[in-house]
C-alpha cells in the first residue's frame, strides 16, 4: 500500500530525470507517460484501499536514530486528495501538450524542458506532501512545491513573470516559517516529528504549533495576509495557473490545517476563531476584489482565493465540533480542484484560440466553439456552488455543520451569515461574466478564434464531467 | 636596583622606541628604530631571564636577536630602501603630536586594565605587563593611522613584539620552541607583506592605502 | 589516546608536494609534471584524511609527534572536510588553471606557483586543525594565512593585489589578537598547573579547566574571538573576505569560503570549550550568540545589494558562519550538533557555487551578474549545477543546508530564543531572494547573442558533480558515520562522555510517534 504511494511519487521524479537527459522532442512525450504511469499507481493504491476496507496504514521511510522524520500515511483523505492531484496533473500534461504549440495565439512557444520536468517534480512532490505523516515532511513538501512554482510561474522569462514568481517563493517562504515553529515545538516536546503526536502536546503547546500550522496554511492557501502572490502569480502559463494555483499547490495550505486537525485530538477553540475569523475577512476582500477584473485570469485567482476561504471555514468551523463541516471543507478541496482547473484550462483555451483572456472582448463563445461555452457555463456554475453541480453539495456541508455549531457560539452565527452572502454575490458576479460571455453573436475576437487541438478538447470534456459529478465521488468516498 | 625595576624601566624604553618607529619619515629609519626596539625588547629578556633563572629566556633572547634585531630590520631596509613615494608624504592620518598623546591614553588604560589581573607571578612586573598590552594597541593604532602601506608592516611588528614581551612576562618557561614558532611565523609575515607591497608599488606606482580603493561594497 | 603515524603522514604529504612543486624547473615539459604530484597529493590527503578520521571514529583519539598532533572527533569533522573539498576543488582546478594558463590569464611560472601554494595551504590548514600544542595551532593559522595570500593575489591584477593586500594585513592583525589570547591562556595555564609544560597542549587545557583564572580566561577568549574571529569572516571584521573570496581564482575562492574560515572556527570551539569548562556557559555563549546573530544580520542586506557574483557569494558565506556560530552560541546538545552539521554542509555546497563562478568567469569572463545571462542556453551542464547549488543555499529541501538550518532554529526554539530565531529566518528569507535573483537573472533568461554555446569540459564539471551529491546525499539523509561522528563531536563540546549518547532530543528512548503499520523497519534510504 505504502508502496504503491511511494511509486507515485518517485515515478514523476525519475521522469523528470530523464526529461533532464533527453532531447527536448521527447519531453512531452515522457512526462505524459511519466504521469500517466503515477495516475495508474494512484488509482490502484485507492482501488486496494477501498478493496482492502480502507484501513489506516502508515510507515516511517527515514528515521535518524529512532526518530521518523519523514514517513508516509494512507487513509481516506490523503487517498481521495492524492487521487485529485495526480489525476489533475495528468489531465494538465496532456492538456499541455495541446497547449504549447506555434498555434498558441497568446504564447507561441513549444514547450522547453524546463516546464515538463517541473510540472512532473510538482507532481511528485504534490503525491508526497499528501501522503507524509511528519510535520517534516510537510515542511519539506511545502518548500519544493515552493520551487517548482517558483520555476513554473518565471517560465516565459519575462521581468514581470519573475518578479512575480520571486514574490510567490519569498511570501510563501516567510510563511513556512510557520511550520518551522510547529516542527520544532512538536519535536521539543515530544521527540518526534509525527503528525500524530500532535495530539499528546498540553494544550499551550498544542495551540503554538495549530496556529503556526495555519499561518503556513495562510501562506500556500492565499489567504489574507499572505494573499498579494496569487493574482501575480496569473504570469505563469495557464496550465501551470490551473494545475498549481487551483487544483493542486494552493490546496497544500488548507490540506495541511486538515492533517493537523485530524490528528489533533480536539484542536482549543481559539484556533477555530482566529481561523473563522480570517476566514471570512479573506471571504469578503476577496469578493470585493472580483469587480474590478477584466482579465479571465486575475478573476478566477480571486475567486480561488475565496474558494479557499471557504475550506479554512468549514475547517474551523469543525474545531467546534462539527464534523460535517469538516467534510464539506475535504470534499470541497476535492470538488473545487476540478471545477476550477476547468475554468482555467478554459481561459487557457480562449487564450489559445483568441489570443486574449479579457473578458469584455469575448462574447458569444458558445456560438464559436460549444466546448468552451459549456465549459465555462459548467465552471461557474460549480464554482459558485449551484445546484446540481459539485460546488453545492460541499458548501452546503459547510454551512449546514456552520449553522450547527453556531447553536453553541452565536457569535459564529454572524461570520457564517456573512460568508452566505458572499456566496449569493459571488454567483451573481459569475452569472453577469457567464450573461455577457457565453450567449449570442460572437464578438469580432471571438469570431476570429482559432480551432481548438484535440487534446486540449479531450481534456475540457473529461473535466466539465468531473465538474457534475465529483461531489458524488467524494461523498461516497467520505462516507 | 632588582631585575624587576629593570625590567619595568626598559618596558618604558619601549613605548619610547615604538613611538619612534611611528613617527619616523622614513620607512628605512622605522626599520632601524625598530631594530633598536628589538634590541631593548632582548635586554629585557636577558635581565628577566637572570632575575627569574629561566634558561629558556637566555635562549629566547638569542632568537630574538638573530631575528628581529639583525634579520628582519636588515630585509627591510633592503627590500623598503627600494620602494618610495614621494607624493604620498608622511603618510600620517594624524599628527606626531596627537601620535603621542594617543599613546599616552593607551598606556593609561592598559595599566588600568592589568590592575585587575590577580595572578601572584605578576605583581612585580605589573608595569611591563601593562606595557606589553599598551604595545600591542600601539601596533594596532599604527596601522589604523598611517596610509603608508610599510607603516603598516610595522604596525604589525609592534603588535606581534607586544604579545612577545607578555608571553615572556606571564610564561618565562615556555618551551623554547614556542618562541621559535612565533618568530619564524612574524619572519614570514614580514617576507611576505614586504613582497605584497613591493609588488603594490609596481603595478599602483603608490605606497599609499587610501589609493586601493578598486574593491568596494 | 593510540599514537599513529597516520597525522604525520596525512601533514607530510601536501608539504613534500608543495616542495617537490617548488623545486620542479620550470618550463613546458614540467607543467605536466606538476600536474601529476598535484593530484597524487590530494588524493593521497583525501584517502588519509578518511583513514585518520575512520581511526578516531572507532573510538581511539588519534595522537602524533608525542602530543603535539592530535585528532579527536570534533577535529575530525574538520580533517574530512579538508581532505573532500580539498580534493574536490584540487581536481576542479586542473581544468581551470589549465584554461586560464592557454588564454594568457595567468604567465606559466604563475601555473607552478598556484599549484605550489595551493599544496602547502593545505598543508597549513590540516596543521591548524591536527595540533593539539595551542601556539602551534596559532602558528598554523596565521601560516594559513601566508600561504593563501599569493594565490588571492595569483592574477596580479590591481584589484587582486589591493585584495591580497587587504587579506593579509587584516588576517595577521586579527590573528595577532589570537596570538594574544592564545599567550593568556598559556601563561594563565602555566601558572595553574603542576607541570608548566602542559599548559601548551589543549587537552591538559580543556582537561584541568576549572583550575584557570576565571578572569583571564574571559579575556583570552574575547582575544581569542576577534582574531580567529577575523579569520572565520565574522562581521565587524569581515571587511577583507569579500575581496579575497572574490579576486582569487575561483578553486581557491572555493576552499577559501568551504574550509578556510571552518579551520579559524574550529580553533574558536576549541576555545569556546576551555572557556565553557573554566567558566560555564553563558559567558561565550552569549558572545557567540551575539557576534553570529548580528552577521547573519548585516551580511543579509549586503548579499542583497551585490551584483558580483562572487561577492554575492562571499558575503553568504559570513551569513552562514554567523549562523554556525549562532547555533555554538544557542548551545545544547541540538546547538552545537546543528552548527556542526551546518559546518560541513556550507563546506560543500558553498565550494559547488564558488567552482560553478569559476565556469561562469571561463564563459562570460565576467562575475558582474548584470552582464551574465543565459547560463543554462550557453551552458546547461553548468547552469544546472548553479541552480540546484543556489537552490541549495536558500535552504531548500531536498539538498543540505535546509536539514542543518531547520536543526538549529528547532535549537534556538528548544532554548527559548523565540525571537532571535523567528527574525533570524526571516533574514534569511532576504537572501533566498538574493539567490533566487542570481537563478531567474543569470542561469536563466536569454544569452547574448555573442556567446559561444558549449560547456566547461568535463574535468571542471565532474568534480562539481561530485560535490553535488554529497550536497544531495546529506540533505535526503545524513549518513550513519557523519551523524556518528557530529554526535561524538558534539560530546566532545559539550564535554561528556562520549561512549554514552546524549541525550540530544533525537536520542529520546522511544518515541511517541504512534506507528499503526507493524512494517517500521524500513530500511534507511
Amino acid at each position: 500500500m505504502i508502496d504503491l504511494a511511494l511509486a507515485t511519487i518517485l515515478l514523476p521524479v525519475l521522469g523528470a530525470v530523464l526529461i533532464a537527459l533527453a532531447p527536448q522532442p521527447a519531453a512531452k512525450s515522457i512526462c505524459r507517460f511519466f504521469a500517466g504511469l503515477a495516475l495508474l499507481s494512484v488509482l490502484y493504491l485507492a482501488y486496494g484501499f477501498a478493496a482492502g476496507g480502507k484501513v489506516a496504514t502508515e510507515r516511517a521511510f527515514i528515521t535518524l536514530g529512532d526518530v521518523e522524520i519523514v514517513g508516509f500515511a494512507v487513509d481516506t483523505v490523503s487517498v481521495l486528495v492524492a487521487v485529485a492531484v495526480v489525476a489533475i496533473g495528468f489531465l494538465v500534461a496532456i492538456y499541455s501538450g495541446g497547449y504549447f504549440d506555434v498555434g498558441n495565439r497568446e504564447h507561441a512557444d513549444i514547450g522547453r524542458r524546463r516546464f515538463w520536468a517541473f510540472l512532473l517534480v510538482f507532481i511528485g512532490a504534490m503525491a508526497g506532501l499528501v501522503f507524509t505523516s511528519t510535520l517534516v515532511g510537510q515542511l519539506v513538501f511545502f518548500e519544493i512545491t515552493g520551487a517548482c512554482s517558483w520555476a513554473l510561474i518565471g517560465y516565459y522569462e519575462k521581468p514581470k513573470a519573475l518578479a512575480s514568481a520571486l514574490k510567490a517563493l519569498i511570501i510563501t517562504h516567510i510563511a513556512s516559517i510557520g511550520l518551522y515553529v510547529a516542527a520544532s515545538v512538536l519535536f521539543l516536546d515530544t521527540g518526534t516529528f509525527s503528525l500524530s503526536a500532535i495530539a499528546q502536546l498540553p494544550t499551550g503547546a498544542k495551540t503554538v504549533v495549530m496556529l503556526a500550522i495555519l499561518v503556513a496554511a495562510w501562506g500556500k492557501s492565499a489567504q489574507l495576509p499572505f494573499h498579494m502572490w496569487l493574482p501575480d502569480a496569473m504570469e505563469a502559463p495557464t496550465p501551470v495557473s490551473a494545475y498549481l494555483h487551483a487544483a493542486s499547490m494552493v490546496k497544500v495550505g488548507v490540506y495541511i490545517f486538515a492533517r493537523a486537525l485530524m490528528s489533533s485530538g480536539g484542536t482549543p477553540e481559539i484556533v477555530g476563531w482566529v481561523g473563522t475569523i480570517m476566514a471570512v475577512v479573506t471571504l469578503v476582500y476577496g469578493f470585493v476584489m472580483y469587480l474590478p477584473q477584466a482579465d479571465l485570469k486575475r478573476l478566477l485567482a480571486y475567486s480561488t482565493i475565496t474558494q479557499l476561504a471557504y475550506i479554512f471555514l468549514g475547517l474551523s468551523l469543525s474545531v467546534f465540533g462539527s464534523d460535517l463541516a469538516f467534510k464539506g471543507a475535504i470534499a470541497h478541496i476535492f470538488n473545487h480542484a476540478f471545477a476550477k482547473t476547468l475554468f482555467f484550462l478554459i481561459a487557457g483555451s480562449l487564450s489559445y484560440t483568441a489570443g486574449t483572456r479579457m473578458l469584455p472582448v469575448l462574447r458569444g463563445i458558445l456560438a464559436k466553439s460549444p466546448v468552451i461555452g459549456i465549459g465555462f457555463t459548467v465552471a461557474a456554475l460549480a464554482i459558485t456552488g449551484v445546484p446540481p453541480f459539485s460546488g453545492f453539495f460541499s458548501k452546503f456541508a459547510i454551512f449546514a455543520g456552520g449553522f450547527r455549531v453556531a447553536d453553541a457560539h452565536p457569535a459564529l452565527m454572524i461570520l457564517v451569515v456573512v460568508a452566505l452572502l458572499e456566496s449569493v454575490g459571488s454567483f451573481a458576479w459569475f452569472l453577469k461574466w457567464v450573461g455577457w460571455s457565453v450567449p449570442g453573436k460572437p464578438s469580432e475576437t471571438m469570431a476570429a478564434a482559432a480551432p481548438l487541438p484535440a487534446s486540449m478538447r479531450l481534456v475540457l470534456i473529461v473535466l466539465i464531467v468531473m465538474a457534475v459529478c465529483s461531489s458524488f465521488v467524494a461523498t461516497a468516498w467520505l462516507g | 636596583m632588582s631585575g624587576f625595576q629593570i625590567v619595568n624601566g626598559l618596558a618604558g624604553l619601549l613605548i619610547v622606541t615604538s613611538l619612534l618607529v611611528i613617527i619616523a619619515r622614513r620607512p628605512t629609519r622605522s626599520a632601524m628604530f625598530y631594530a633598536l626596539q628589538s634590541l631593548v625588547l632582548v635586554g629585557v629578556f636577558v635581565t628577566l631571564a637572570g632575575t627569574v633563572g629561566s634558561h629558556e629566556l637566555y635562549a629566547w633572547a638569542a632568537t630574538s636577536f638573530v631575528t628581529k634585531v639583525v634579520l628582519v630590520p636588515v630585509m627591510m631596509v633592503r627590500m623598503f630602501g627600494r620602494l618610495d613615494d614621494p607624493k604620498l608624504g608622511s603618510g600620517e592620518r594624524i599628527s606626531p603630536a596627537v601620535s603621542v598623546l594617543l599613546a599616552a591614553v593607551v598606556v593609561v588604560l592598559c595599566f588600568a586594565v592589568v590592575s585587575g589581573v590577580a595572578l601572584p607571578a605578576v605583581a612585580a612586573i605589573k608595569p611591563a605587563l601593562a606595557v606589553s598590552l599598551a604595545h600591542f594597541f600601539l601596533g594596532l593604532a599604527a596601522i589604523v593611522t598611517q596610509r603608508n602601506i610599510l607603516k603598516q608592516v610595522f604596525g604589525y611588528c609592534l603588535m606581534e613584539n607586544g604579545s612577545h614581551l607578555t608571553l615572556a612576562l606571564l610564561a618565562a618557561k615556555a618551551p623554547e620552541l614556542v618562541e621559535v614558532g612565533i618568530a619564524t611565523d612574524a619572519v614570514f609575515a614580514v617576507v611576505i607583506m614586504a613582497v605584497l607591497a613591493t609588488q603594490i608599488h609596481r603595478t599602483f606606482g603608490t605606497l599609499d592605502a587610501d589609493q586601493l580603493t578598486t574593491l568596494k561594497g | 589516546m593510540v599514537s599513529s603515524i597516520l597525522p604525520l603522514l596525512l601533514l607530510a604529504v601536501p608539504l613534500a608536494a608543495a616542495v617537490a612543486v617548488a623545486v620542479a624547473p620550470s618550463g613546458p615539459t614540467s607543467s605536466k609534471f606538476v600536474e601529476i604530484v598535484h593530484v597524487a597529493s590530494i588524493s593521497a590527503v583525501g584517502v588519509l584524511a578518511l583513514l585518520v578520521v575512520g581511526r578516531t571514529m572507532a573510538g581511539d583519539d588519534v595522537t602524533a609527534l608525542g602530543n603535539w598532533l592530535y585528532v579527536d572527533p570534533l577535529a575530525a569533522i574538520f580533517v574530512s572536510l579538508i581532505g573532500i573539498v580539498g580534493f574536490l576543488t584540487g581536481l576542479y582546478a586542473l581544468g581551470y588553471v589549465r584554461h586560464e594558463v592557454a588564454h594568457g590569464e595567468l604567465t606559466p611560472a604563475k601555473h607552478k606557483i598556484f599549484y605550489g601554494f595551493f599544496n602547502l595551504f593545505v598543508f597549513t590548514m590540516l596543521l591548524a586543525v591536527t595540533s593539539n600544542n595551542i601556539v602551534m595551532m596559532w602558528v598554523a593559522v596565521e601560516a594559513t594565512t601566508l600561504g593563501s595570500a599569493f594565490l588571492v593575489g595569483l592574477y596580479g591584477k590591481r584589484s587582486s593585489l589591493e585584495a591580497a593586500w587587504k587579506y593579509v594585513i587584516i588576517c595577521t592583525v586579527g590573528v595577532a589578537f589570537g596570538l594574544y589570547g592564545t599567550i593568556l591562556t598559556f601563561s594563565n595555564g602555566a601558572e595553574v598547573l603542576a607541570a608548566p609544560g602542559g599548559a601548551i597542549y589543549w587537552t591538559t587545557l580543556a582537561a584541568n579547566a576549572k583550575l584557570l583564572d576565571p578572569t583571564l580566561v574571559k579575556i583570552a577568549f574575547v582575544f581569542v574571538l576577534i582574531g580567529f574571529g577575523t579569520k572565520a569572516g565574522l562581521f565587524p571584521m569581515h571587511a577583507w573576505l569579500p575581496d579575497a573570496h572574490s579576486e582569487a581564482p575561483s578553486p581557491v575562492s572555493a576552499l577559501l569560503s568551504g574550509v578556510l574560515l571552518k579551520c579559524a572556527l574550529f580553533v574558536i570551539i576549541r576555545y569556546h570549550v576551555i572557556t565553557m569548562q573554566a567558566v560555564g556557559p553563558e559567558f561565550s555563549q552569549s558572545l557567540l550568540l551575539t557576534l553570529g546573530f548580528l552577521s547573519v544580520a548585516v551580511s543579509a542586506f549586503l548579499v542583497y545589494v551585490q551584483h558580483d557574483l562572487k561577492r554575492k557569494l562571499a558575503y553568504h558565506s559570513v551569513e552562514h558562519l554567523g549562523l554556525i556560530v549562532l547555533g555554538l552560541g544557542i548551545g545544547g546538545p541540538l546547538g552545537i550538533g546543528a552548527a556542526l552539521l551546518h559546518a560541513i554542509n556550507h563546506s560543500f555546497c558553498k565550494a559547488l557555487l564558488f567552482c560553478g563562478s569559476g565556469n561562469v568567469l571561463i564563459k562570460y569572463g565576467t562575475r558582474d551578474l548584470k552582464s551574465v545571462k543565459g547560463l543554462l542556453r550557453v551552458a546547461p551542464v553548468s547552469g544546472l549545477l548553479m541552480m540546484a547549488g543556489a537552490l541549495a543555499l536558500a535552504g531548500f529541501p531536498p539538498f543540505n543546508i535546509f536539514v542543518s538550518e531547520f536543526l538549529i532554529f528547532s535549537a534556538g526554539v528548544q532554548e527559548g530564543h523565540w525571537g532571535l530565531m523567528i527574525v533570524t529566518a526571516l533574514l534569511f528569507t532576504i537572501t533566498v531572494a538574493a539567490l533566487i535573483h542570481i537563478v531567474s537573472g543569470s542561469v536563466l533568461g536569454k544569452a547574448p547573442d555573442t556567446m559561444v554555446k558549449g560547456d566547461v569540459g568535463p574535468s571542471m564539471l565532474v568534480p562539481m558533480a561530485g560535490l553535488l551529491v554529497l550536497v544531495l546525499v546529506m540533505g535526503v539523509a545524513v549518513p550513519q558515520p557523519v551523524s556518528r561522528l557530529i554526535q561524538q563531536a558534539t560530546a566532545v563540546v559539550i564535554g561528556g562522555d562520549r561512549t554514552v549518547p546524549l541525550a540530544a532530543p533525537w536520542q529520546h528512548p522511544a518515541p511517541v510517534a504512534e506507528i499503526v503499520a507493524p512494517a517500521r523497519a524500513e530500511p534507511r534510504s
